[in-house]
């Protein structure tokens, strides 16, 4: 009897073809089929796969795509919400797993933090900066709502703080910053000013305590509004930037490259009886390469093209998305989509030259557009499952089909684009996508009031996903790293 | 007829039977004592053989009628007869010996003497020769033989004339020879004696065989007489015989087999059954049908044309008449009424002789709760008969009335409108919260590009915000003791002009954010410093001189001067309500206790304040400029007043119906009007159609504070009330003007916390967007999208 209760048990038995479309962990023709139990769920498929007999792989983590979304749970709870039948041979698509990010550390500020970017080996400002990148000199920059610019080492002492207003800083809030390189800082801020800095560093007292400094090189004016987003290229030394005003400033780092400003913009200007800001340090004013007056509303960002530099793109609250033309500074072509458009980020893609365009909303999603389509086609895809606006996004470092979101509900959630649904009636056409994690604000944790969708108190305004971890900034006037446990590097 | 001749054969045999029967005596005498005696017997037969003779002639017709009466003992004899062979052996022995004296009658008879051996049928004489002679019996000729004719001494003379023997003696010969002798003849006397005396049968003939004179006898006298009567001869012949019955009511003796064949015998002929079974085949088939008389056929044909209807197989079940009305029904039955009541229902002894001593008019229950052990201990009701006629007596005396009830689906009256979800996009959900003022929020106002919010509240303080994140970016200190009423942007993108009121201060201010330019701030600040030098060198108020100004225009001093407020305009009462001309140039201030001066136009090119109405028919409320045209709107408590600017008249009253108006607000394509009153209405006008509302929304519980349009071309309005929600309407203008305008509730809001009785203050609009800010007095604003 025994016997044959263990038989049925070990005899519900499912039928999985094993495919990826990753190169380096292709299965041999031979082992692609496989019987495997089917109460099996993720883990256990997952070391299936690192088993000597499959890929003999040192524990690498799994998951797997059935039909389009992640498999949860178990194969035979999958089978059964399908209506299934168990001995329907089941196609498994298993691809590296997103690791789950752990919550690390959290850095104080003194106000909130509007932006935060990184500098790592593996980040863009790592890169360009090539060899004066010394091993280990991890940095994270922070901007915050007090005007201030922080650097911060990865074990979270400030390294160096920028200016204030009265000593060359920036006058206002800073919006967005960014690293040019491992010397060179951009950042941009309600004072309708951008401002590169030189940063240097000097370790003092043997190495161990590390001490930078942070000078103004360069004032930027061109912009009649709060500049909400700036986006640098280390190489060729071009910035974007996207302002209330409703215009795209084209902008280079050089002192000698750059034109003379207008006169009407400079603080200072008209004499009238406004409280002076009186500067100690003189900086060189300059003006932009190009300022484009493209939006009817509020521009809110405005990025490179990931492969081709002189191509940019801009979103705005006008609900458009606008191809521009770096070179001859116009744009090329204009995408309306129903909802105004708050965060931008270009997703390089493998398979085409053209990027896709992850834009946030203020109707509390993330819509990914292709610039190349037509005017009169929408989104491509639609990530669902914020509750407020989304304001900042981040591509992921290793791959080009995930990607973070940061919005105002006070969550950073993860997405995979791989993870695909068909829209349900209300969502309208095209397909969604589902949140693969969601990253809480820590300082919320403790609080008895959950959080609300008004995300009073923790709003999360920037995101940067570097291999070092997730960098969120918020409204709780902190910087949180999140960080996938066994990332492999 | 069978039968009949069956009967004639019988009687055929009948003679020999019958001698039988009568000599059977002699037989067996003759037999037994044939022995002892033979010679008597003989001379006993010669004796008899004369009597027989004549027997035979005379008893002929006798014996005939005894045959026809045994005739039928015959026929049932007949069949019982025990065998014809020993009957005849016997009859032979028998003739034999009775026919022998026949023989030897007319001559000698030595021959007697030997008979000795009667076993032999003949004697042996001798002859005249000596020799042997065989001399056999006389035969006996019987029956059959055909010697009826002969009678006695039968003359043998043939057949010749008898008058040849006329001159003989005799008068012919007999059978054996010997001469028949003449009879004698009488004389003549004897002959007239004969004649005289006749003698019975006398016919005066003679019979020519014997000679003698021929007498009839009396049957031949009857003969000739029944001839002569022509009757039939035979007398005993019965014309009319009695019926003979065959199957008679006189029960025989024995049965006869009369009886009709049994049915043992009956043999089923199959041909018959055939003919039987296409009968019967043909009648089940209805081929054949009995037969009945013509009419009645007809009868029953017509009876079967007649289609007969059943009316009530359809029927259901019908409601009572509409005029009855059913009895109420009388109140269940409590635990006092149980046979078995629990104890505190039963009445104490007190209690009996209370209610015992009471009136029965006036006993309060007409019972005393009683208990029994069983419930067939329970007598009988005796109050049954009354208690029912009093029933009766009520049911017929007390007037009934009937409730008419209207049965109409609730659903169907609901007016069909589209479903919320295709009139997207409004806003669904607080999306940003603005924290910072001390105490309530008075009001809200999003500045023309849509990035900006001005709050102002009762702490006195103007506050701007960043729409946004929620980022608080400037802010001032108007008062230190009175509420900031209401702030208002200057509509215009070319500026960055925020008027405020608090008391009865009204400021006008640039404030001093870093997002804007140093260029349109020198622009604000020109366009509100243009006044002063028309102050100044212009002519301000020539009739000012008699009269206090309706206002005082003047800078609200260093402080308030450095964070950006720029003018301060006095008035004489409490300002609630500012609103600006489109163009920017002009607002309108309205201050509800301020009499005759509560409404004030001011102008900011030339820091001019005018009172424009002398007298009010009502404490004003609220007033607003038409958003396209040279009109202008006054609301009092009950009307809205509309007056043409240009030609200084009134041209229109519109009469809303509410008993305190709180806010209006005119649709942005300038042909409708909406009021929110303080009675929880929210009344939508058409201006062109009536000064009465179109459409009277209640959906609040509380006072309606504020209602506002969308002005960025979004059919959307709203409203915000004390109950802390604020309600979003989908309000679509059609542009054809024969349309009604469509009015869908799309959205409650709920965020709001109600402090004092007091919910949401104030409400505006994203210039753009579906995004609108709400004023709480709870102290927060927040912004819905």
């Amino acid at each position: 009897m025994e016997q044959h209760t263990a038989v049925a048990e070990h005899g519900a038995q499912v039928k999985v073809t094993f495919t990826t479309t990753e190169e380096d962990i292709q299965l041999p023709e031979g082992k692609r089929q496989l019987l495997v139990p089917a109460d099996i769920r993720r883990y256990g498929l997952s070391r299936i796969l690192n088993s000597e007999s499959m890929l003999d792989t040192a524990s690498i983590p799994f998951d797997f795509l059935v039909n389009g979304s992640f498999l949860h749970t178990s194969l035979e709870d999958y089978l059964k919400a399908n209506g299934l039948s168990i001995e329907s041979s089941i196609t498994l698509q298993y691809v590296r797993s997103l690791i789950p990010p752990v919550y690390e550390a959290s850095f104080e500020h003194d106000d909130w933090v509007s932006a935060v970017d990184v500098l790592s080996a593996t980040s863009a400002a790592g890169r360009w900066s090539g060899d004066s990148f010394q091993r280990g000199q991890d940095r994270i920059l922070s901007a915050s709502y007090d005007g201030l610019l922080r650097i911060w080492s990865a074990s979270g002492h400030v390294i160096a703080t920028s200016p204030s207003g009265s000593h060359g800083g920036h006058t206002a809030s800073i919006r967005a910053a960014k690293f040019l390189s491992s010397t060179q800082i951009a950042s941009a801020g309600m004072d309708r000013t951008v401002r590169v800095w030189k940063y240097s560093e000097h370790s003092s007292a043997g190495g161990d305590h590390v001490s930078g400094d942070l000078k103004p090189t360069l004032e930027l004016y061109g912009h009649a509004g709060s500049i909400d987003s700036l986006e640098v290229d280390g190489q060729s030394k071009r910035m974007l930037t996207a302002s209330a005003d409703g215009a795209v400033g084209f902008w280079t780092t050089s002192k000698t490259t750059a034109p003379e400003p207008d006169a009407t913009l400079l603080p200072g200007a008209h004499t009238s009886k406004r409280r002076k800001v009186s500067s100690s340090v003189t900086t060189a004013q300059r003006g932009p390469l190009a300022m484009m007056n493209i939006h009817s509303a509020p521009a809110s960002a405005a990025v490179f093209d990931p492969r081709d530099r002189t191509v940019a793109y801009s979103v705005s609250q006008d609900h458009t998305v606008r191809t521009i033309d770096l070179t001859t500074n116009v744009v090329v072509s204009t995408l309306t989509t129903s909802h105004p458009l708050l965060s931008l980020c270009a997703l390089a893609r493998s398979s085409s030259s053209a990027p896709l365009l992850a834009a946030g909303t203020s109707a509390r999603h993330v819509t990914l557009v292709d610039p190349r389509s037509s005017a009169t086609t929408t989104s491509v895809m639609t990530l669902r499952g914020h509750t407020n606006k989304v304001v900042g996004l981040a591509p992921s470092p290793d791959n080009e089909y995930s990607l973070v979101s940061a919005s105002h509900d006070g969550t950073c959630r993860v997405w995979d684009l791989r993870s695909v649904r068909p829209a349900t009636k209300d969502e309208g056409l095209g397909s969604v996508s589902e949140p693969v994690y969601v990253i809480d604000r820590e300082s919320r944790q403790g609080s008895k009031k959950k959080a609300t969708a008004a995300g009073d108190g923790c709003k999360v305004f920037s995101v940067a996903w570097d291999k070092l971890g997730i960098f969120s900034a918020g409204e709780d006037k902190k910087i949180q790293i999140n960080r996938g446990k066994d990332v492999a590097v | 007829m069978g039968f009949k001749s069956v009967d004639k054969k019988r009687k055929t045999q009948v003679p020999e039977s019958e001698s039988d029967d009568e000599l059977a005596g002699g037989f067996f005498d003759g037999v037994l004592s044939q022995s002892e005696d033979d010679s008597d017997f003989v001379a006993d037969d010669d004796d008899d053989d004369d009597n027989d003779d004549q027997d035979d002639s005379a008893s002929e017709g006798s014996q005939d009628d005894e045959d026809d009466e045994e005739d039928d003992d015959d026929a049932l004899l007949s069949d019982d007869i025990p065998s014809d062979l020993d009957g005849e052996e016997a009859l032979g022995k028998l003739l034999i010996t009775d026919d022998e004296p026949e023989i030897e009658v007319p001559g000698v008879d030595p021959k007697r003497q030997d008979v000795g051996d009667e076993e032999k049928n003949y004697r042996i004489e001798k002859d005249a020769n000596g020799g042997e002679r065989y001399v056999y019996d006389e035969i006996e000729p019987g029956y059959d033989t055909d010697d009826t004719d002969a009678q006695g001494p039968a003359n043998t003379i043939g057949d010749i004339p008898l008058d040849f023997y006329d001159s003989y003696p005799h008068i012919g010969y007999d059978i054996n020879g010997k001469k028949i002798m003449r009879p004698a003849s009488g004389d003549a006397l004897q002959n007239l004696l004969d004649s005289i005396e006749v003698p019975k049968g006398w016919t005066g003939l003679t019979d020519i065989n014997t000679g003698n004179p021929l007498n009839l006898t009396d049957e031949e006298l009857e003969l000739v007489r029944r001839v002569q009567m022509g009757l039939i001869p035979n007398e005993l012949h019965d014309p009319y015989p009695d019926t003979v019955e065959y199957f008679t009511s006189i029960e025989e003796k024995m049965p006869l087999s009369s009886a009709p064949e049994p049915k043992r015998r009956f043999l089923p002929s199959k041909n018959e059954a055939k003919q039987v079974m296409k009968l019967v085949r043909a009648i089940r088939e209805g081929r054949i049908m009995p037969y009945k008389p013509p009419e009645e056929r007809e009868r029953e044909a017509e009876e079967e044309d007649e289609v007969h209807f059943d009316l009530w197989q359809n029927e259901e079940p019908q409601d009572a008449n509409p005029m009855h009305i059913p009895a109420p029904k009388l109140p269940p039955p409590g635990y006092d009424m149980s046979y078995n009541p629990p104890e505190e229902y039963l009445p104490t002894k007190e209690e009996r002789e209370e209610w015992e001593k009471l009136d029965p008019e006036e006993r309060e229950k007409e019972y005393l709760p009683q208990k029994y052990g069983a419930l067939r201990k329970v007598p009988a009701w005796s109050e049954m008969v009354k208690e029912r006629f009093e029933r009766c007596m009520d049911l017929y005396l007390a007037p009934r009335i009937r409730k008419n009830r209207l049965n109409i689906d609730p659903n169907s009256l609901l007016p069909k409108l589209p479903s919320p979800s295709e009139l997207k996009p409004f806003p669904t959900v607080c999306q940003t919260i603005f924290r910072g003022h001390e105490g309530r929020v008075r009001s809200v106002s999003i500045d023309p590009s849509g990035t900006a919010l001005a709050t102002g509240g009762d702490d006195g303080t103007v506050r701007v915000w960043e729409l946004l994140t929620g980022r608080q970016v400037w802010s001032v200190k108007l008062s230190s003791d009175e509420a900031v009423n209401t702030v208002r942007w200057r509509p215009s993108k070319d500026s960055f002009i925020l008027a405020a009121a608090a008391g009865e201060d009204i400021f006008l201010m640039v404030p001093s954010h870093a997002t804007v330019t140093p260029s349109l701030d020198q622009v604000s600040r020109d366009i509100l410093a243009a006044g002063f030098g028309y102050a100044t060198h212009g002519q301000q108020q020539p009739v000012a001189v008699g009269k206090e100004p309706a206002a005082k225009w003047a800078r609200p001093g260093t402080k308030l001067e450095d964070e950006g407020v720029l003018i301060r305009i006095t008035v004489r009462s409490t300002v609630k309500v500012i609103h600006w001309h489109r163009r920017g140039d002009h607002f309108a201030t309205v201050s509800p206790s301020g009499q005759r001066s509560s409404v004030a136009i001011h102008t900011l090119s030339k820091h001019m304040t005018q009172i424009p109405f002398r007298k009010l028919s009502g404490l004003a409320q609220t007033a607003a400029f038409h958003p396209l045209r040279p009109l202008f709107f006054v609301a009092t408590q009950r009307t809205i007043r509309c007056y043409d600017l240009q030609k200084l008249e009134l041209v229109k009253v519109v009469q809303p119906g509410a008993k305190w108006i709180s806010s209006f607000d005119i649709h942005p394509s300038g042909d409708n009007l909406i009021v929110s009153s303080y009675d929880k209405r929210l009344l939508w006008h058409d201006l062109d159609l009536s000064n009465r509302p179109y459409k009277t929304m209640r959906f609040h519980s509380e006072a309606i504070r504020m209602v506002r349009f969308h002005r960025g071309g979004l059919p959307l309005f709203a409203d915000a009330s004390d109950d802390g929600t604020l309600q979003i309407f989908h309000g679509k203008v059609p542009n054809d003007q024969l349309e009604n305008p469509t009015i869908v509730p799309v959205k409650m809001l709920k965020g709001h916390k109600v402090v004092n009785k007091l919910g949401v203050l104030d409400i505006d609009w994203h210039p753009r967007e579906p995004w609108c800010v709400s004023a709480g007095a709870d102290g927060t604003a927040q912004l819905w999208m």
